[in-house]
């Protein structure tokens, strides 16, 4: 059962390999996935196997804010999938998945974050419409 | 990612079929304890209880009248809900661009 899910879909005018890789290299992962313009950078360790441990500080306002995750799936160029959270703020483990595909000279990424309690709701994403037509035909 | 327990309490509330079923009974209107109860194969009891996690998310608000308990909704919470979910694609959108932006500089680069 899948929960709080968010699917982002985007196109890159490199091969599926050079897309893979940036989110494996330090130097360039450093600069986009957790960054935030007022933050900076202070350190980014990557192990890059399945089983693999990672770390991003990034330094705000003087405050270390440390995302730390493990590596569950790396299978270049095609998928990655790791483990995300942010013990400061929440201790829960999320898990983030690339699918990427080619197309023609580019790549196509769809990126899945879903949380991985079963306690949480079935059908985020779809909106509180759907939720209500379910529960309609719950009642009958 | 921050801690949310109030969107805690709002996913687990909307994770029961019984409890989305009040919510969307509650969507007609303002509704009695007893008349919820009477659509579901269970005791009043255990909807007691559904509707208590309901009000403790803030989705359903109880009021007395008298002897009766009315019980109404309230939306709020659930935009909280589509809010985790709408402030992640923001994130991830941004990053994503952000790595977009570094791949047109390495391109510029290579072709100077």
């Amino acid at each position: 059962m899948t929960t709080r899910t968010v699917t982002v879909t985007r196109r890159f005018n490199v091969t599926p390999e050079q897309l893979f890789d940036a989110f494996l290299d330090p130097a360039i992962a450093g600069r986009f996935m957790f960054a935030t313009p007022t933050g900076e950078m202070v350190r980014v360790d990557i192990e890059a196997k399945v089983g693999g441990a990672y770390t991003f500080v990034d330094r705000r306002d003087g405050e270390d804010i440390e995302h730390v995750g493990q590596i569950l799936e790396l299978d270049r160029p095609h998928r990655l999938t790791f483990q995300f959270a942010v013990p400061k703020y929440d201790p829960t483990n999320t898990t983030v998945r690339l699918d990427i595909t080619a197309d023609g000279i580019g790549s196509v990424l769809t990126l899945t974050h879903e949380g991985v309690d079963d306690a949480y709701l079935e059908q985020t994403g779809k909106g509180w419409a759907m939720i209500l037509e379910n529960a309609v035909q719950v009642v009958g | 990612m921050n801690a949310n327990p109030q969107l805690d309490n709002t996913l687990i509330a909307l994770a029961d079929p019984t409890r989305r079923a009040i919510l969307a009974r509650l969507t007609q209107g303002e509704a009695r304890v007893t008349e919820l109860a009477a659509p579901f194969a269970i005791s009043l009891n255990s909807v007691s209880k559904h509707i208590r996690m309901l009000e403790r998310a803030d989705l359903v608000v109880r009021r007395r009248a008298g002897r009766e308990h009315l019980l109404t909704l309230n939306p709020a919470p659930l935009d909280a809900a589509q809010a985790w979910i709408e402030t992640h694609r923001a994130l991830w959108t941004q990053r994503l661009d952000a790595l977009d932006a570094i791949f047109e500089a390495q391109d510029k680069d290579s072709s100077r």
